[in-house]
């Protein structure tokens, strides 16, 4: 009975003394043991201390513990004519071993039943969304769903996202929203280039620290670098070629006139910052040019810079002379 | 059986083997000692030892064997490659550099093309038009020196030269000029590679095609840069100085380049002081060539000068040029006997030019002074840069746009403001599209440019070309390992 001892305690709770084992204790007598406050204010108070044998009597005609009151089936309106209940899962995915994946599954399938014959977008046309990677799908759900399903999923999910914009339901949106990436990148759109009320086109290139703004506009094949020609501006044959090449590849320069001012770096990174700036003004002239200029490499921008040099190292990668010793 | 000639052979009779063994420790190959046919000395004399007791046998003993043998390093020669390369001689390299070469048999004769005539570079209608240069005159401007090593004659099959708009404004001006028995004083600028040294050879070729005199300095930078012997002339206030080995080249080309004319000319001065004596009514060759030395030089070239510019005897007009005119502009290189600097003005040749060009002295049977500037090899010079800039803007026009000069500015020079002040200035600038295209063209038909020639391409080596520049617009097309 005294349960002062820690052994006593746990066996109290346990509802086995070293004693009796292999005999039950009745719930009430186990309740009983761990001795409860006679505050009746602080009912999350337990004490466990046993106290004495008076005490204990007490508290087995003041207080017994009192369950909860039965219930009642006929007084729930929808359980009138039911006498068996038990906890439903909400999804029947629950006994799956990975229900999160399952159930975007299967509504995913829905979808496709019923809005899968409306009309569809070539590829090349439809907005262009970046799709979780199956580890961050797997992230996402917690659960390891396999790389086969997961292309399956995604194969439904590019399916219905380029049925004709105009006619996608709005659901599509929030079902989408799990597959789709946190940040997209195609989103970042820059802006138009606009031609101004001159006709001037104002393009913007860099390459290594060069900075170049080109003004392409309709004339004759004059180009002004800095305010000088391009024999002054360049004194390489090579650069001055590097710097109109964009006009060059596409037969234009006796049709556009360049007005440019570049900034920073050296000769070669200016001619090519010049590159990519009149390769800009030119596409806002012409966007169908676009195809032909990245064909002749004047389209991606060049990110190349200089490497840092290095502790421990000489420069960016020249290490000291090896030594044996 | 073994021939005593065979000596090849081991089995060798004892007195051969031991002559054979002789030869050898002299060091001669065996063939040798044998096939002597062809030397004229006896092999004996020719092999023989020297006497016992002389250097030459001191020198040539082999090691005694007391000596033991001898750790030596041989000093390794140069070529030894047994290949024997003979050094060019002296003048040989300058030679090589400076030379020109006006034609070239792989280009293609070009068809169509017609020779230069005394009008030809007057005729507005021949703008844009390539004409080739004639022969004769192309060997009085090779003694000239007009031709340079840095244009592109050696590409071509026949010289040839593009008329421009500011070709036919020159020589309309000198024509205008002689015709009225004035002096034109006219200095070419522009940037680099834009032909102005061109130009000077267009002008040139005006002049010996229409029978002037010329008398041409090709480089002004010889005569400031201290690398020709100067002299001072003596009772001159201030000191003037002479050239005697510049002026007697300058007589010698002088002569070669107007061979015809002096032969033609006769003297009307009696000259003292020369090395020869030259009579009245002899011809101005026999003049020219009695500058045999530089001791003489700047006299005879003094007296051929005073014949060549003599007024109402028949003298044709006369064409002075000279290229480089920076060099001429500025403090010479050369020093006082009391190690001051010598202006180039007082160098006795540079004034006799700077009188001609600022009007001093003017040319008594009319003719031109044309002086070009160069962008290559050449000093800043302020006061030049803002007289040239300021007559061109007066010739534009004038008004607000003339140039002052700067206040705090040191180095200009009031001497060469004063030669610069009434001068006639061309600013050469690039070609004009229709222009390029002719040029274009023509290096097409010669073979060198192996393009087509339409629109898009004459606009593509104009814009590479810097708007036109000639200089440019070649290194962009012909001197390119491309096509």
């Amino acid at each position: 009975m005294m349960a002062s001892s820690r052994l006593g305690i746990s066996t109290a709770l346990r509802g086995l003394r070293p004693s009796a084992r292999g005999q039950w204790r009745p719930l009430d007598q186990q309740f009983r043991a761990l001795r409860l406050c006679n505050d009746p204010k602080s009912t999350r108070c337990l004490s466990t201390d046993a106290g004495s044998f008076e005490d204990f009597l007490k508290t087995q005609q003041d207080q017994a513990i009192q369950a909860a009151p039965e219930i009642n089936l006929a007084d729930i309106v929808d359980f009138r004519n039911i006498f068996h209940a038990r906890a439903v899962p909400v999804s029947p995915s629950y006994f799956s071993r990975q229900p999160r994946f399952n159930d975007s599954y299967l509504a995913l399938q829905k979808l496709m039943q019923s809005y899968g014959k409306l009309p569809v977008v070539s590829t090349s046309e439809v907005e262009r969304v970046a799709w979780k990677s199956l580890v961050e799908f797997r992230q996402m759900v917690g659960e390891r769903v396999k790389a086969s399903d997961y292309v399956k999923c995604l194969e439904i999910v590019k399916r219905l996202h380029r049925i004709h914009p105009e006619l996608k339901p709005p659901i599509f949106v929030e079902a989408f929203q799990a597959f789709k990436r946190d940040i997209q990148p195609f989103t970042n759109k820059p802006n138009p280039i606009r031609i101004d009320w001159v006709g001037r086109a104002l393009g913007i290139g860099r390459r290594k620290s060069s900075v170049a703004r080109a003004y392409v506009v309709e004339g004759n094949g004059e180009v002004l670098i800095n305010g000088k020609t391009l024999a002054d501006a360049f004194g390489r044959v090579h650069d001055r070629e590097s710097a109109v090449w964009a006009l060059r590849a596409t037969d234009r320069l006796d049709k556009y006139n360049v007005w440019a001012l570049v900034a920073g770096g050296g000769t070669t990174g200016q001619a090519e910052a010049l590159t990519l700036a009149i390769a800009k003004g030119l596409m806002a002239h012409e966007p169908a040019l676009k195809p032909a200029l990245r064909r002749a490499g004047c389209v991606t921008r060049d990110m190349r810079r200089v490497e840092r040099k290095k502790h421990g190292r000489v420069k960016a990668r020249k290490m000291p002379t090896w030594v044996k010793r | 059986m073994s021939a005593s000639n065979c000596l090849r052979c081991c089995l060798l009779r004892p007195s051969a083997s031991a002559a054979a063994a002789a030869r050898l420790r002299q060091g001669m190959p065996l063939a040798a000692a044998v096939a002597a046919s062809f030397s004229t000395t006896a092999n004996h004399s020719a092999n023989a030892k020297p006497k016992p007791g002389t250097r030459a046998a001191e020198r040539n003993a082999p090691p005694s064997i007391r000596q033991g043998k001898l750790f030596t390093i041989k000093k390794k020669k140069k070529n030894d490659s047994g290949a024997r390369v003979k050094s060019p001689l002296p003048g040989e390299r300058k030679a090589f550099r400076k030379r020109i070469l006006l034609s070239n048999t792989n280009a293609l004769p070009v068809p169509g093309l017609t020779d230069l005539g005394a009008e030809s570079m007057l005729d507005p209608s021949n703008v844009c038009k390539v004409l080739s240069l004639p022969d004769d005159v192309i060997d009085q401007l090779r003694a000239d020196e007009a031709f340079k090593t840095t244009q592109c004659w050696s590409m071509f099959r026949k010289p040839s030269m593009l008329i421009r708009t500011e070709t036919v404004d020159l020589i309309t001006r000198m024509h205008a000029a002689a015709k009225n028995n004035k002096t034109l004083r006219l200095v070419l600028t522009g940037d680099r590679v834009t032909g102005k040294s061109l130009m000077l050879l267009q002008a040139m070729t005006q002049a010996h095609l229409n029978d002037w005199l010329v008398v041409n300095i090709p480089d002004a930078q010889e005569l400031t840069t201290a690398c020709t012997e100067y002299a001072p002339i003596l009772d001159t206030e201030p000191m003037q100085y002479m050239q005697q080995n510049y002026v007697l080249k300058l007589i010698q080309a002088i002569k070669k380049s107007n061979e015809k004319l002096l032969l033609k000319l006769t003297t009307v001065f009696s000259h003292a002081g020369l090395p020869q004596n030259i009579p009245i009514k002899s011809p101005l060759m026999q003049l020219a060539n009695s500058a045999k030395e530089a001791e003489g030089a700047w006299a005879v070239f003094q007296a051929l000068w005073q014949e060549m510019t003599a007024q109402g005897h028949g003298r044709p007009p006369m064409l002075l040029s000279l290229d480089g005119l920076t060099h001429i502009m500025r403090i010479s290189d050369y020093r006082t006997p009391a190690f001051n600097p010598i202006h180039s003005h007082d160098l006795a040749l540079v004034r006799l030019f700077t009188d001609h060009l600022s009007g001093a002295t003017s040319l008594p049977n009319g003719g031109a002074v044309i002086a070009a500037t160069s962008r290559n090899n050449a000093p800043r010079n302020p006061s030049m840069e803002l007289a040239l800039a300021q007559r061109e803007a007066e010739q534009l026009g004038g008004g607000k746009d003339v140039p002052q000069p700067q206040p705090y500015l040191k180095g200009y020079d009031e001497r060469v403001e004063a030669v610069l002040r009434n001068v006639q200035v061309i600013k050469l600038q690039g070609l004009s599209k229709l222009e390029a295209r002719a040029l274009m063209e023509y290096w097409a038909a010669s073979g060198v440019l192996r393009i087509t020639v339409d629109e898009k391409s004459v606009t593509e080596k104009w814009a590479l070309g810097g708007s036109g520049i000639v200089g440019e617009m070649e290194r962009a097309s012909l001197l390119t390992m491309r096509f």
